[in-house]
């Protein structure tokens, strides 16, 4: 049997690690519900603009540039993971829906060139390991929360993607800053819940009205405190909608344009606050069990601890006993 | 008519509007009621809503910075913004 000693020792560092894992539970669930609450706030605007974008699209014929399907040559991914560990199996299920992705269409990918994005720390190492080239990382994601801290990743994006538009040779010749692509892909986590969150893999360009559609519909989690939202102002996003002669300033064209691109930027940073909610919540679904396991840990070491202290006392009393016999 | 404006925060005014003025893209415009359906792009300064006068009571005016949005005025005397 241990020393009790030693056993107060690990007693005290079980003690401790069970106090930091509570507090890292509780930081994360904080954290989780503003992530959630943000995406929130930010749905009616979301239904307008597309409400929008469907009105105006019925009226016109000629596409924006963002929204044109023209020969795909170069994807770009975007891998969207936490900065940092201990979340459980967060980050390893966007890298595991990533590989399968890639394993599928391993195929369709061959004769394209493809770009690589990281968002967040553990995705850029991620990358590298695999040797991919990283074109640009954007790390400190999981606190973003305005709208300013996910424009320079949106801007990235926008800009290759109307480079890509271009008919240049090969984005090669013009390194890495000027490089473009025909189609952009995003691997993130899907918020599903609290307990429960899912890597889901999205198109995000060419801009597609349903793909659209389905993000901001995806906002609401499908279960828990805010599941009840998801019934209401539906109404707007699913009007049939109807004709209507509209008079638009400066041109349709430039309005649509604008539009498309807000879409874009919003659609993104609706992904970017549902990583968010989902990071923290795995965070702290990981932290929970730590800190269960730490104070089962811990008392078992207490019995432990215990159990040799009474087999010391009973040492103590059978030499004392012992001795006494032996003087008598 | 009813107004609506939106913004990425919050919902920054929903209700019975006067008068919603603002600039775009080619110039300042002013909807009252019973306007055109109009869209079009809102550009950076001040838009200025006045409620609808209750009775006697002058309407409260709102002014609210932005940096850019949409504005749609629909069928219905319906006015809907969202703006940054």
């Amino acid at each position: 049997m241990e020393s009790t000693h030693n056993l107060k020792k690990r007693i005290k560092s079980v003690v401790n690690i069970n106090k930091i894992t509570k507090a890292m539970e509780l930081v994360a669930a904080t954290k989780m519900r503003r992530a959630q609450e943000i995406a929130l706030t930010s749905r009616p605007y979301a239904f307008v603009a597309l409400d929008l974008l469907a009105n105006l699209s019925l009226l016109k014929k000629d596409i924006p540039l963002l929204m044109e399907k023209r020969k795909i040559k170069k994807v770009l991914f975007v891998l969207v993971s936490s900065d940092k560990g201990l979340a459980g199996s967060f980050n390893g299920a966007v890298f595991k829906k990533f590989e399968q992705h890639m394993a599928r269409d391993k195929e369709k990918y061959k004769t394209e060139e493809k770009f690589f994005v990281a968002v967040g720390e553990k995705s850029f190492n991620y990358l590298s390991k695999n040797n991919l080239s990283v074109l640009q990382k954007f790390s400190n994601v999981g606190d973003y929360a305005t709208k300013e801290q996910v424009e320079p990743l949106t801007d990235f994006i926008v800009k290759g993607y109307l480079r890509g538009g271009k008919k240049w040779p090969t984005s090669n010749a013009f390194g890495v800053a000027d490089a473009g692509w025909d189609r952009v892909i995003i691997f993130s986590m899907h918020f599903k819940s609290a307990l429960k969150q899912e890597a889901h893999v999205r198109r995000v360009l060419p801009v597609d009205f349903d793909h659209i559609k389905e993000t901001i519909q995806e906002l609401v989690p499908e279960t828990g405190k805010f599941a009840e939202l998801i019934k209401e102002s539906f109404g707007t996003a699913q009007d049939k909608p109807k004709f209507t002669d509209y008079l638009i300033e400066p041109s349709p064209k430039i309005v649509l344009e604008n539009l498309t691109k807000h879409l874009l930027f919003m659609q993104l940073y609706h992904l970017i606050l549902e990583a968010n909610a989902a990071e923290h919540s795995a965070r702290r679904m990981a932290m929970k069990t730590a800190s269960d396991n730490a104070s089962e840990l811990g008392e078992n070491l207490n019995l432990q601890y215990n159990k040799s202290r009474q087999a010391g006392i009973t040492n103590q009393i059978i030499e004392i006993t012992a001795g006494a016999e032996s003087l008598s | 008519m009813k107004l609506s404006i939106y913004s990425l925060k919050k919902v920054l005014f929903s209700g019975e509007a006067e008068l919603l003025n603002c600039k775009t893209a080619i110039g300042e415009i002013t909807v009252l009621d019973n306007h055109e359906t109009f869209i079009g792009v809102l550009t950076k300064g001040i838009m200025k809503v006045m409620e609808k006068p209750f009775g006697m009571t002058q309407g409260k005016e709102h002014f609210f910075e932005i940096n850019s949005g949409f504005l749609e005025v629909r069928e219905g005397n319906e006015v809907r913004c969202i703006v940054e």
